[in-house]
């Protein structure tokens, strides 16, 4: 469908380019309309290939359905939702910074800290607990900030500097906590990580309105174009007036954001600051991100795609569970995952280059 | 044929290739002979790259054969060793010797074994003195000049053992003039060794300079052949274009006025000094001067994106903030960059991202993107500079060449710049589309918006659509020009740093 959509339309705009007078306008503006709310949808989708990410994750569950039936059981599915809804926050800015050429090797150590801060703030400081979760996000966007001061500024590599600011974040962590759970979290907070709306958990509508945002920024406004061309060529967006430092800077910045918001949320489900927060979500991050159809040479991909990639590893995680394989096998099974993803998409092009 | 019958070393028969949504190749047949300079000239999308992906077994054709030395080369693929592809695009091994990157990969180029430096810098001494490449074989490829890099791919494709058919797809694009006759000279070289060379170039001079055949693409279809010497540059344009273009055409703006929209003083920045120049409303004001003489890092420091040392630029009477492009654009001074690849378009976004990239802001609504008034623009822009593409959601990287400058030309007007600096805009451009691009840019300029500054090395462009031309050499302004009332001859002159009489020095 997908095809033939697309078919139609340069199809219109060959021929409105042909007959260069009345025809011109209408052709290409017939491709938006028919129904603005499915194409927009199609459209989203269509960055990137989410399409074939999509289906592959459909064709799991379907798989995965008929093998058990409790894959589709009530609590079954609200607990994939809830486990994935942190990778998920973190794949998605973690994808915005790899569309526009960078990565962030600290957001797990970003998320523990700051889950360790939160709770520093409410249990220690005896601060309001909502007030607290604030300071967390905020601590979260400081230091995101100061990763993404460090590569624009000093022009340091990213790859580098996240790495080293891992190690401090963790140091910092572990000097704070010493190591140990802050218990006795205010239980104010606990329905932000263990609260369900409708039968869907807290953690999973906080992430939809992580996706509503982030979609919303790299799809319509011009921050989100100024993303991708970044990623495409620093130098040409350079030369075309594209705040170039101030993108990227912002950009860590609010990846900095969600992954406190994930270490927070974390921490309200849990009832206690464990400096253990985000251990394995920098991996996940990225693998959702290559999963969903982010290129890591930055330009091409979208948010969208990397939360696609983030619900197959949680449904794949899950199975493994539900049929009683040793866990030892999910990160063995997540690598393949990855190397699959995009061993399939290198061999999809490669049919499509010779079918040319 | 002439009498003489010679077996052709590479023969395409009934070539066609179709991609979706386009026939790059109709039936096209042609046929390389040992010891030839073939030129194959078209238009952008033409086909040229695509018969050449087809010559070198990159792609396969849907239709037709092609024989190498009387074999078919698709059933003995090992047959397409022999011809060896130098890319318009430098790809060079840049953080490795000279001598290590004309070898490469080693056991195509005889060298087997283990590689020590020493043997591969002494092995390398006779081939870069026959084309002249005047370095040391242990200097870093990235470290030495522009046209030694070009030579040295060159050089790189003749070493391969096999390689009997040599093509070179326009190789000239950043040589000086010095740079391209050397380069012609050891091609002429090579053809008389009995290697068997395909000439791809959009420039017609060298075409009729160098080559002893040619053949013309149009549209994907094979619309003429000739040996060089029974046609000239007419019957060449003609058969590229499909249309009588006449080379000697002013596009002159008439619309210079006295008042001044840009004015320069005493810049000074990266490799140039103390520059001062003024740009009327309403002209084209041609830059000159051969590669390397500044005048780029010039238009880009007074742009903002390379760092000025000192001096000061006025637009509109207004002092502008140096260094910083955003700026630049919003005030209403455009750039456009001579590497358009690296620097001009984003590669993977589609045409209508490219498009309107720098216009985004004037695009919003509460800080959102309208989509109806961002496809307005687009639209406008690809009706305006006929822009061809099969759709505006096409990743520009397919593009062809013509047409992406054509997206950057749109985009840049999009900001309604009143000045808009071209750096080289018709490099890799053809005939054809580079006609086009003129009227194009007189129009514009004499619409009443903008004013223009034209880099180029192509003095006979500048005479063309420049109101006045100023001539750069060694990073200074060395002379000013009429087009109307002076001679080429003494603007080359000036070019090349030698004193004359008759321009209007303005250095003191």
């Amino acid at each position: 469908m997908k095809a033939a959509t697309k078919g139609a339309t340069d199809a219109q705009v060959k021929s409105a380019a042909k007959d260069a007078t009345a025809p011109t306008k209408p052709a290409v503006k017939g491709a938006a309309p028919a129904s603005p709310a499915v194409v927009r949808l199609v459209n989203l989708f269509k960055q990137g290939k989410t399409s074939g990410v999509l289906l592959a994750l459909l064709l799991i569950m379907a798989i995965a359905s008929i093998a058990s039936p409790y894959f589709l059981s009530t609590f079954n599915m609200q607990s994939v939702i809830r486990a994935m809804a942190f990778t998920g926050m973190v794949a998605m800015a973690q994808a915005c910074l790899l569309i526009l050429g960078e990565l962030d090797l600290s957001v797990g150590a970003v998320a523990g800290l700051s889950g360790v801060l939160g709770g520093v703030f409410m249990v220690w400081l005896n601060i309001d607990p909502f007030v607290s979760f604030g300071l967390g996000l905020l601590s979260g966007a400081v230091f995101g900030l100061m990763n993404g001061l460090l590569v624009t500024w000093l022009e340091l590599n990213a790859l580098v500097v996240t790495i080293g600011m891992t190690g401090v974040y963790l140091g910092i962590n572990l000097v704070i906590s010493q190591g140990k759970a802050i218990i006795d979290i205010p239980p104010a907070i606990y329905f932000l990580g263990q609260g369900v709306v409708l039968g869907i958990p807290m953690p999973f509508v906080i992430m939809l309105l992580v996706l509503a945002v982030i979609v919303f920024v790299a799809t319509y406004t011009p921050f989100g174009r100024y993303m991708y061309a970044i990623g495409n060529s620093r130098e040409a967006a350079h030369i075309l007036g594209v705040p170039v430092n101030l993108v990227r800077t912002l950009t860590f910045m609010g990846v900095g954001l969600v992954a406190a918001l994930a270490g927070m949320v974390m921490v309200a489900r849990l009832g206690t600051s464990q400096p253990s927060i985000g251990d394995t979500w920098v991996l996940d991050s990225i693998a959702a991100s290559v999963i969903g159809g982010v290129a890591l040479t930055g330009g091409v991909g979208s948010p969208a795609g990397a939360l696609l990639g983030a619900a197959i590893i949680g449904v794949v995680q899950d199975v493994i569970v539900l049929f009683g394989v040793s866990p030892y096998y999910q990160t063995a099974v997540s690598g393949m995952i990855v190397v699959g993803a995009i061993a399939l998409d290198a061999i999809s092009r490669k049919i499509a280059r010779a079918r040319q | 044929m002439d009498g003489v019958c010679v077996v052709p070393v590479l023969e395409a028969t009934g070539i066609t290739k179709a991609f979706p949504g386009v026939v790059a190749l109709d039936d096209v047949s042609v046929a390389f002979e040992p010891g030839r300079i073939h030129g194959i000239v078209g238009e952008n999308g033409a086909g040229k790259s695509t018969l050449v992906k087809i010559l070198d077994g990159v792609l396969r054709p849907d239709k037709g054969t092609v024989r190498i030395e009387g074999e078919d080369a698709f059933t003995h693929p090992r047959l397409f060793e022999k011809i060896s592809y130098v890319p318009q695009e430098l790809l060079l091994f840049r953080h490795m010797t000279v001598a290590e990157n004309l070898f490469m990969p080693f056991w195509t180029s005889g060298v087997h074994g283990l590689i020590r430096q020493q043997r591969l810098f002494a092995e390398a001494l006779p081939w870069l003195d026959l084309f002249q490449i005047d370095v040391a074989p242990s200097r870093l490829a990235g470290d030495i000049s522009v046209s030694n890099q070009q030579l040295l791919q060159i050089a790189r494709a003749t070493v391969k053992e096999q390689g009997r058919i040599l093509v070179l797809d326009e190789p000239t694009t950043s040589l000086t003039a010095k740079g391209i006759s050397r380069l012609f000279e050891v091609i002429r070289q090579l053809k008389s060794q009995g290697r068997s060379i395909i000439f791809i170039s959009h420039k017609l001079d060298e075409i009729s300079d160098l080559c002893d055949e040619v053949t013309v693409l149009r549209n994907g279809v094979k619309v003429g052949y000739s040996r060089m010497g029974d046609v000239d540059h007419r019957w060449l344009i003609r058969h590229m274009s499909g249309r009588d273009i006449d080379e000697g055409h002013v596009f002159r703006p008439r619309t210079q006025e006295q008042s001044i929209v840009l004015e320069v003083e005493g810049l000074s920045g990266q490799g140039f000094a103390d520059i001062s120049f003024l740009l009327h409303r309403g002209e084209i004001l041609g830059f000159a001067g051969l590669v390397g003489a500044g005048r780029s890092e010039i238009m880009q420091t007074v742009f903002g994106r390379l760092p000025a040392k000192g001096g000061r630029v006025l637009l509109d009477g207004k002092p502008l903030k140096l260094g910083n492009p955003r700026l630049s654009i919003r005030e209403g001074l455009v750039y456009l960059p001579e590497e358009r690849r690296q620097q001009g378009i984003l590669p993977l976004l589609s045409v209508r991202h490219n498009i309107s990239i720098s216009t985004l802001r004037q695009l919003t609504t509460g800080g959102v993107i309208s989509a109806r008034r961002e496809s307005a623009l687009v639209q406008k822009m690809v009706d305006t500079f006929d822009i061809r593409t099969p759709s505006l959601e096409r990743p520009i990287m397919f593009l062809s060449g013509g047409n992406q400058q054509k997206v950057v030309i749109g985009r840049a007007m999009a900001c309604v710049p009143k000045v808009l600096i071209l750096d080289e805009p018709t490099k890799g451009i053809d005939v054809g589309t580079k006609t086009d691009l003129y009227g194009l840019m007189r129009d514009l300029v004499e619409g009443g918006e903008t004013s223009m500054i034209f880099i180029s090395s192509d003095l006979d462009e500048l005479l063309r659509c420049a109101n006045r031309v100023i001539t750069v050499y060694g990073g200074r302004i060395v002379g000013e020009f009429n087009p109307e009332v002076s001679g080429k001859t003494e603007i080359i002159a000036s070019m090349i740093g030698e004193t004359v009489s008759g321009g209007v020095e303005i250095l003191q």
